[in-house]
């Protein structure tokens, strides 16, 4: 078991030479060595899964013949003689304009794909313009570099600027006047670039390629804004006169083709077929072993990705590690640094790399890694953003990220052009996890999640129509994306009823002394961010986004950060400032969230008759408010609850889709068990549905809301003993604010969906309940626990729900 | 139509981000809301109002349509007699004005050639202040001179989406002045007008000069008036008193209510405060030339002080003298004057007026009653006599009071070098 690891393969142990010649990057010999270590020692027998990828040779194309002797010059100074083949077709494709989404593995070469037309167009027409979208500014920098080169190297005079809000003024303005590839971000051209257009007349006028690229990355509300702003996009550079071609990049998602063609509201090609040679990959799932076999309890799957991290780094494997929250990430890198500071390796070779860090704090990170004295890096997904690091070894994912999709985005970090490389899943005990941990095979054999937006999506919608009939008045027969022109038509009426625009001889014009796209954040909460200051030298150590602030910030917080704890003394709310101050606790926080859900209004109701007791289920605009009202303090390393404290904090409220069960308070009386009983089993149904639900509809589980409540809107939350009679009713919805099409998806599914719930629970070995199926018993007491299981299941029988097989 | 529905849905619109607020005192939160209500009320107001026939409205509009090649325009006009005063500054004396002191004044010798009786002075009032192709000029005001009357032609865009032939008209005008005349023009009328040919496709007129008064006007009155608003210039240097004027910031939603059919009135007093800003800028220029083409006894010093500057930066030496000899006579603070007398010695020294700067140094030094500025006058008195007058020993005597102004350092090589010197010619 877990002790046995500590034997070490044999020349791990030797001691860090204080000046190292070779880079430790490119001595890979010892993954083999230990994966038969493994094996042998009792760790392969936690392994749920494994599935190797053998190798892939090169496929190889000539240069296209479409590319010019200077451009095809600049490509060999950097060693290329030849291409991959879907290089040489995104080349083909896009030089005869057709639009094209390269969906290739990380480190296939996606970046020539573009930037060859680009260079291309380039050296034909000195004027030509390209602009270059990148989800983050780090993402645009590292871009500009290369680009950069590039340009120079092919001979031609334009230059690439990163235009963003670090941007000087007297580069703004070469940026606008010469500049031929301009990288920017969607909030920029949103903000800064579309609502004055007529001071870039000459790049929108010039204008033949836009690229996307990270286009994975654009899904939910972002994803639906930046379609908005591709629609604002196009309309201004009709008015100039061009229309451009789109050059799409993407990580791994289901639907690459179809994603593409949303967000620019035109016909996409797709190149999805790699030509570039990839190294055998070993991938593992991994599940930690069962600690309380009752309560369906494992060891901690941070502990666990922590041990097996520990055995790659002592094998000098470079390694990625993946958690799936900022508190994981930290939690892990003080789990690491403490046990290989015991075998006296450098700490420092260890390291967090996450999205709250200040940017050159990145930068330092980014840079070690290449420059190989970083070994080991502890990541949120801030690095799934296609920063370049060079090649690792392995990856281990501590906790499954929730998708398909994100996690073969983690896993396709590892890999190298030959050698052999790990791609390692350690589950957790949630019930998403344990799911995969069950079916394994589902990762590498089942299609892969879509990434989906709803561009008319009606607040988003409306909020960029502001912004357009801003930018150009809206004409008779003018066109905004793919929106059908009866929908804008009616949009631009309520516009006008709201006195926002003006219409007159057809022609809606913005009527308004506001500059609309101030109101309008593309990112739910970048704007208004928090800042993290250390109150003993007043400096900011970090910042985080106005969500996440409620459950990590509140005061009393343990704030984790680099390794560090921190306590949050004082929280400015209104000023969003958090002063914390360093401390050594031996413990860290999680916060406890409230949900309430209240139907605004009910679009589609049906009955689930299945048995003698039918259901009523229903579709609609649901508000969601959510407080955070208290923390748990949990010990370091043994995990045991130390008490909790109260938060006061404003609640968060949204507007959006909800499917709802409700169950009648009559079918509550009518049960032998105490009602709060009935209610906590209810609740239980409801988290196995929220399981079976996020897997069917292939999402991410916190892309979908949970909570049990009242139907409607004045009965109170279920508490735990005497509440009044009201009709018990699960609801899940969607997470994104104004919804993304998922809780429609379960309305429709809404019997299967019960059908499948009712499989999980049977299917899993745990006697009364576990963290993969209805969840663990909440302690509140023992006569809660007795046949908690077996009263959802009689609940599912008296609704007629049987399992069909 | 569900999304019509959704959109019926949206109404009233969504709260406000709660970030919104952040910062903000609740008193200043509340009237905001309340300015809010009453704008909402407003807007509800003239969406029921119903209306009001069209031609009635114009009619109640001063001025006419008038045709152009490129369509019609509404123009308002109206001319000003030569005598008129605006405030106690006579605005035909801007015709009388140098050209050369203009270019003087705003730091651009290219402005010394120009005919200031063809220039044009140009105001707009927009839907906006924000800037961006969404916001509008919906009235340009232009002034020009004919014979020694100053003419004010008037634009009103009566509805949006009209602009084309008032940009045709602006065009022909600017192209036939011989400079643009505007407050603040350079940063926002004019990149707002430049925008607002792009985007009707007009072609933008080619500008030969431009003055802003606002650098002008900032270099002059900064010392004395900080605030730089035209009105508040208006009253200050040109003593005049708007009566009733609208604050700028009504003036957006006055006109988005007309638009919607609201009253005519509110427009009138939109072009009165329009004309009264071109007005204004031809009085600015005839008082600013004026009070810098000679010496007003009465101006305050720190004018004075100021104008000195100007013409010391302008390299007119003897016009700073004569500013800075003003200043000290003027008999301000004493680091008016100090500050008077430095100049006066800085010009001096540079037409080698050895006893001037002399004169003007010890002046200086019998004022001063700050420690940094009396350690500058001597400095200035210890250069003045190490290295033009030759007498070390008055320079050793002055150098001991200049450290502040030098550093310890600097004045302990400076002592040390003149007690060599003076060693040698012992």
């Amino acid at each position: 078991m877990g002790s046995v690891v500590w034997g070490k393969p044999t020349g791990a142990r030797q001691r860090e030479p204080l000046c190292r010649v070779d880079s430790p990057w490119v001595r890979p010999r010892n993954l083999a060595e230990l994966l038969e270590r493994w094996r042998t020692d009792g760790t392969w027998r936690q392994v749920v899964g494994s599935h190797r990828l053998e190798g892939v040779p090169a496929a190889m194309a000539p240069m296209p013949a479409s590319l010019s002797f200077a451009v095809i010059d600049a490509v060999r100074k950097r060693g290329i003689d030849r291409l991959f083949t879907h290089q040489a077709r995104a080349i083909e494709l896009a030089s005869s304009g057709r639009n094209l989404v390269v969906a290739t593995p990380t480190a296939s070469g996606k970046s020539l794909c573009f930037h060859l037309p680009v260079l291309q167009s380039l050296s034909e027409d000195p004027n030509a313009r390209a602009l270059y979208l990148f989800p983050t500014k780090a993402l645009s920098r590292d871009q500009e570099e290369s680009l950069r080169r590039l340009v120079s190297e092919s001979g031609l005079g334009t230059g690439a600027i990163t235009y963003d809000g670090d941007t000087p003024a007297d580069a703004r303005r070469a940026a606008r006047e010469r500049a031929g590839v301009l990288l920017t971000n969607p909030d920029m051209l949103h903000a800064a670039i579309l609502p004055h257009h007529a001071s870039w007349a000459r790049f929108f006028s010039n204008l033949r390629y836009v690229v996307i690229d990270e286009l994975h990355s654009y899904r939910g509300v972002f994803g639906s804004h930046l379609a908005n702003v591709v629609r604002r996009l196009l309309r201004v550079a009709r008015f100039h006169g061009s229309s451009p071609t789109f050059l799409f990049a993407s990580a791994t998602i289901g639907n690459p083709q179809e994603h593409a063609r949303r967000i620019c509201g035109q016909e996409v090609e797709l190149v999805g077929e790699s030509g570039a040679p990839r190294g055998p990959r070993e991938l593992l799932v991994y599940n930690p072993p069962v600690v309380n076999a009752e309560l369906g309890i494992r060891q901690s799957y941070l502990k666990t990705a922590v041990r097996l991290t520990a055995d790659l780094v002592r094998a000098q494997v470079p390694t990625l590690v993946f958690g799936n929250s900022r508190n994981g990430v930290e939690v892990m890198l003080k789990y690491l640094r403490d046990r290989l500071s015991r075998d006296q390796v450098d700490p420092s070779l260890i390291h967090a790399y996450r999205g709250g860090y200040l940017p050159d704090t990145r930068r330092r990170i980014e840079g070690a890694l290449r420059a190989g004295e970083i070994r080991c890096v502890v990541a949120t997904n801030a690095l799934e953003l296609g920063i370049d690091i060079g090649a690792l070894e392995a990856v281990v994912c501590a906790g499954y990220p929730g998708t398909i999709a994100g996690l073969w985005q983690r896993f396709g970090r590892a890999g190298r052009r030959s050698d052999l490389s790990l791609a390692l899943l350690v589950t957790a005990s949630n019930p998403v996890d344990q799911f995969v941990a069950r079916h394994p095979r589902q990762l590498w054999s089942q299609s892969i999640e879509h990434a989906r937006i709803d561009p008319d999506n009606v607040e988003i919608l409306v909020q960029h129509l502001k912004c357009a009939a801003f930018e150009l008045p809206f004409r008779a027969r003018d066109v905004y994306g793919d929106l059908p022109a009866a929908s804008l038509g009616d949009a631009l009426d309520y516009l006008a009823d709201h006195g926002v625009v003006h219409p007159t001889a057809g022609i809606y014009h913005w009527a308004s002394d506001s500059y609309p796209a101030n109101g309008v954040s593309l990112r739910s909460a970048s704007w208004d961010n928090f800042v993290i200051i250390d109150c003993d030298d007043d400096r900011t150590i970090a910042e985080m986004d106005w969500r996440s602030s409620h459950s990590m910030l509140h005061e009393q917080a343990i704030y984790q950060h680099e390794g560090g704890q921190f306590q949050v003394e004082r929280l400015d709310y209104e000023n969003h400032k958090a002063f914390v101050k360093r401390v050594k606790p031996d413990y860290y926080t999680t916060a406890m969230t409230h949900t309430k859900v209240t139907v605004i209004e009910q679009e589609r109701s049906a009955l689930v008759a299945l048995g003698e007791v039918p259901l009523e289920a229903g579709l609609g605009d649901v508000s969601v408010v959510e407080k955070v009202v208290g923390y748990k303090k949990i010990k370091f390393h043994t995990h045991e609850n130390l008490g909790c404290g109260e938060v006061h904090l404003p609640e968060m409220k949204k507007h959006t889709t909800g499917f709802w069960l409700t169950f009648s308070e009559a079918f509550v009386e009518k049960q032998v068990e105490p009602r709060a009983v009935v209610i906590d089993a209810l609740r239980g149904l409801s988290k196995a549905m929220h399981v079976v639900g996020a897997v069917g509809l292939m999402t991410d589980p916190r892309d979908v809301g949970r909570t049990l409540g009242g139907r409607n809107q004045d009965e109170l939350p279920p508490s735990k003993g005497d509440g009044a009679g009201f009709d018990p009713t699960i609801f899940l919805y969607d997470s994104i604010a104004g919804g993304v099409g998922l809780a429609p998806r379960l309305f429709e599914d809404r019997e299967e969906l019960l059908r499948r719930a009712r499989h999980l629970i049977e299917s899993c070995a745990c006697q009364e309940g576990c963290p993969a199926c209805i969840g663990p018993d909440a302690g509140g007491g023992d006569d809660l626990d007795a046949g908690r299981k077996r009263l959802v299941l009689e609940i599912l029988d008296a609704v007629g729900v049987s399992v069909v097989h | 139509m569900r999304l019509k529905q959704k959109l019926a849905r949206l109404d009233p619109p969504p709260k406000a981000q709660p970030g919104q607020a952040r910062g903000q005192t609740l008193q200043r939160l509340r009237d905001q809301l309340a300015r809010l209500d009453q704008k909402e009320e407003r807007r509800r107001r003239r969406r029921k109002k119903e209306r009001v026939d069209q031609e009635g409205r114009s009619r109640a509009l001063p001025g006419e349509r008038t045709e152009t090649p490129y369509g019609e325009v509404h123009l308002v006009e109206g001319y000003l007699e030569p005598h008129h005063c605006h405030g106690r500054a006579p605005i035909a004396k801007a015709l009388a004005a140098s050209a050369e002191r203009l270019g003087q004044l705003a730091l651009d010798p290219r402005l010394e050639g120009v005919e200031l009786e063809r220039a044009l002075f140009l105001d707009t009032e927009t839907t906006g202040l924000a800037g961006g192709t969404g916001t509008v000029p919906f009235l340009i005001g232009v002034g020009s001179f004919e014979d020694e009357s100053l003419r004010i032609q008037q634009l009103f865009l009566r509805d949006l989406g009209q602009e084309a032939p008032m940009l045709h008209w602006l065009r022909e005008r600017v192209e036939a002045s011989s400079c643009l005349v505007t407050f603040n023009g350079k940063t926002f009328d004019w990149p707002l007008l430049r925008n607002r040919y792009v985007i009707n496709r007009v072609p933008a007129p080619r500008v030969s000069a431009h003055i802003d008064l606002l650098h002008c006007a900032r270099r002059v009155f900064r010392p004395r008036l900080g605030s730089l608003r035209l009105v508040e210039l208006e009253r200050e240097v040109l003593g005049m008193r708007r009566e009733d004027d609208l604050a700028s910031a009504m003036i957006p939603e006055l006109y988005f209510d007309y638009l919607d059919g609201g009253e005519v009135e509110p427009m009138l007093a939109v072009l009165e405060h329009n004309a009264n800003d071109v007005i204004a800028l031809s009085a600015l220029v005839a008082e600013l030339v004026d009070h810098f083409e000679e010496v007003h006894a009465e101006d305050d010093p720190r004018d004075h002080l100021a104008y000195a500057r100007v013409a010391e930066r302008a390299g007119d030496p003897s016009r700073a003298r004569a500013f800075a000899e003003a200043a000290v006579e003027g008999g301000g603070s004493s680091s008016c004057t100090v500050e008077a007398c430095l100049l006066a010695a800085r010009v001096a020294r540079r037409s080698r007026d050895i006893d001037a700067e002399e004169a003007a140094l010890i002046e200086a030094r019998a004022v001063a009653d700050d420690d940094l500025l009396r350690a500058e006058v001597e400095l200035a008195l210890a250069k003045l006599y190490e290295h033009r007058r030759k007498d070390l020993r008055r320079a050793l005597e002055h150098a001991a009071g200049t450290a502040i102004a030098e550093g310890d350092e600097g004045n302990d090589r400076r002592v040390a070098r003149l007690e060599r010197r003076l060693a040698r010619h012992r």
